[in-house]
């Protein structure tokens, strides 16, 4: 299955449940509809308690974010992929994504380990910027404060799905709007 | 074929993706640096992650989008971690207010900073610093000044008022985005059928009444929403005349789209899901708007598949 495109084979790559059905079913191309209306469905966006998932942090630790070196971080390219991949680190993204990318007018396609992804890119929402954070002297305890620095900056996401052709309904392009109902709850109110 | 499923959990993870506001990094005013602390979520009762922007001046909340299946690629390395975090300005007066109603039910005017402590979450009282927290305390509470000393006591008819303001505005802020509020929209990733006169007032108000929800106790959302003269829908079948009128998607759902949508928010990796003949009825039963919008919009709901 694995024809083309073979990323660092090391990897377990998960596609998810969607797997199979690419191979047993033909699937059916649907056309897009025009959208007039966009589905905002508010659960996609969840309050979490801490950062760090494998420890608990206690309540009154702090994680200071370094951020006077923000200026000389390096800009990346950033690709949220449709699939999980067991890996946290280096690897040829370049080589084998990157390199075989076409950008037509609406979308960008990849064959990435044989599936045909779609995607397109996505700017950060207006007075926003993002940031790829990064835990540096990480320490045993639970009780101490930690650190972040920021890695990594971008101001430009591109999203890949698999199969279907990016549309105003992908979850992420509905993520870009929680900055401006945020402001609508939060920003200050009249007299 | 598809490797074994024996997915390691995801523990090393170190590092995120953030969409942030830029004030977070203003790097003119360096006399400290940003913090993510951990703050009595004010619907939950429990923990959660905010920020508090360099010289505690500004509060923001720390929201986190996810889909499952999702990897990021950051410049040549993989992070496994597809969850993208939103860091957005947030009005600290959500936070201090469940504070302010405790030390209400004495009934006296006190010093905001005596009221605003919390042993479990010590870092509650670095809210009092955020400009705006002091500035809007007359949204909440009712004021006086003793000499140079304010003393304050919550009002429940200020603050009524004040969430009421903040319904209306997002309310604009959803007809501007075009968010469809209605109920029938839920799973029909593919068919849009609803043209505007399905999205009624009352469904913008009652978004807009969930959204806010999530930032005030359950007490407090029944309050506003009889001052917003809402019913309160206790049985799903109130809703079911007004969803009627959408045209809904003959298909059942396929298992092979089934991932387009966003079906779990839990931190927890669950295994790969099939689509069963029940989770099918139940997304038919979805699309009739069958599910009651207080469900939707209960606060710890973990945006489970329903």
């Amino acid at each position: 299955m694995e024809i083309q495109n073979l990323f660092v084979s090391d990897f377990l790559i998960d596609f998810g449940h969607k797997e199979p059905a690419i191979t047993v079913f033909k699937r059916r191309r649907r056309p897009i509809q025009p959208i007039t209306h966009r589905d905002w469905r508010k659960p996609e966006i969840i309050e979490f308690a801490s950062l760090f998932t494998a420890r608990m942090s206690c309540n009154s630790s702090v994680t200071r974010v370094h951020v006077s070196s923000v200026g000389q971080t390096p800009r990346v390219p950033v690709h949220l992929m449709p699939c999980e991949i067991e890996h946290n680190g280096p690897a040829q993204v370049s080589q084998y994504l990157t390199a075989t990318m076409k950008d037509r007018k609406y979308e960008k396609t990849v064959s990435f380990r044989g599936r045909g992804l779609k995607g397109q890119e996505l700017s950060c929402p207006q007075g926003y910027t993002g940031l790829v954070l990064k835990e540096i002297n990480k320490t045993g305890s639970d009780q101490e404060d930690r650190t972040v620095k920021v890695s990594s900056v971008f101001d430009k996401v591109t999203y890949w799905n698999l199969e279907t052709a990016p549309n105003s309904d992908d979850t992420i392009v509905m993520a870009m709007d929680w900055p401006e109902l945020a402001e609508a709850i939060h920003g200050p109110v009249d007299d | 074929m598809a490797a074994k499923k024996t997915r390691t959990p995801n523990v090393q993870n170190d590092s995120w993706v953030v969409i942030a506001a830029e004030s977070v990094i203003d790097t003119q005013k360096q006399d400290s640096d940003p913090a993510f602390v951990r703050l009595r979520n004010p619907s939950t009762d429990a923990a959660s992650l905010y920020m508090l922007g360099s010289g505690d001046v500004q509060l923001y909340e720390v929201k986190a989008f996810e889909e499952d299946f999702h990897s990021w690629f950051v410049g040549q390395t993989v992070q496994r971690d597809g969850r993208l975090l939103f860091v957005t300005p947030m009005d600290p007066l959500y936070l201090i207010l469940p504070y302010l109603i405790k030390s209400g039910k004495e009934g006296k005017f006190q010093p905001v900073d005596q009221v605003v402590t919390d042993e479990e979450f010590p870092a509650c009282s670095r809210l009092l610093s955020c400009t705006r927290s002091l500035a809007s305390m007359h949204h909440i509470a009712e004021e006086k000044e003793v000499g140079s000393l304010k003393f304050h006591r919550y009002s429940q008819e200020k603050t009524m008022d004040w969430l009421k303001k903040k319904v209306e505005r997002t309310v604009i802020a959803l007809k501007k985005r075009n968010i469809s509020v209605g109920e029938g929209v839920k799973s029909t990733t593919y068919v849009k059928v609803k043209s505007e006169s399905d999205s009624n007032e009352e469904d913008y108000l009652r978004y807009a009444h969930g959204l806010i929800s999530e930032y005030i106790s359950e007490d407090l959302s029944k309050a506003l929403l009889t001052h917003l003269h809402l019913p309160e829908l206790t049985s799903p079948k109130e809703t079911e005349p007004r969803s009627k009128k959408r045209k809904l998607s003959d298909n059942p759902v396929e298992a092979g789209e089934d991932y387009t949508k966003f079906n779990s928010a839990d931190f927890a990796r669950k295994p790969p899901k099939k689509m069963t003949a029940a989770q099918k009825s139940l997304a038919k039963v979805d699309k009739t708007g069958m599910k009651p919008l207080s469900s939707f919009f209960s606060p710890k709901v973990k945006a489970e598949k329903k």
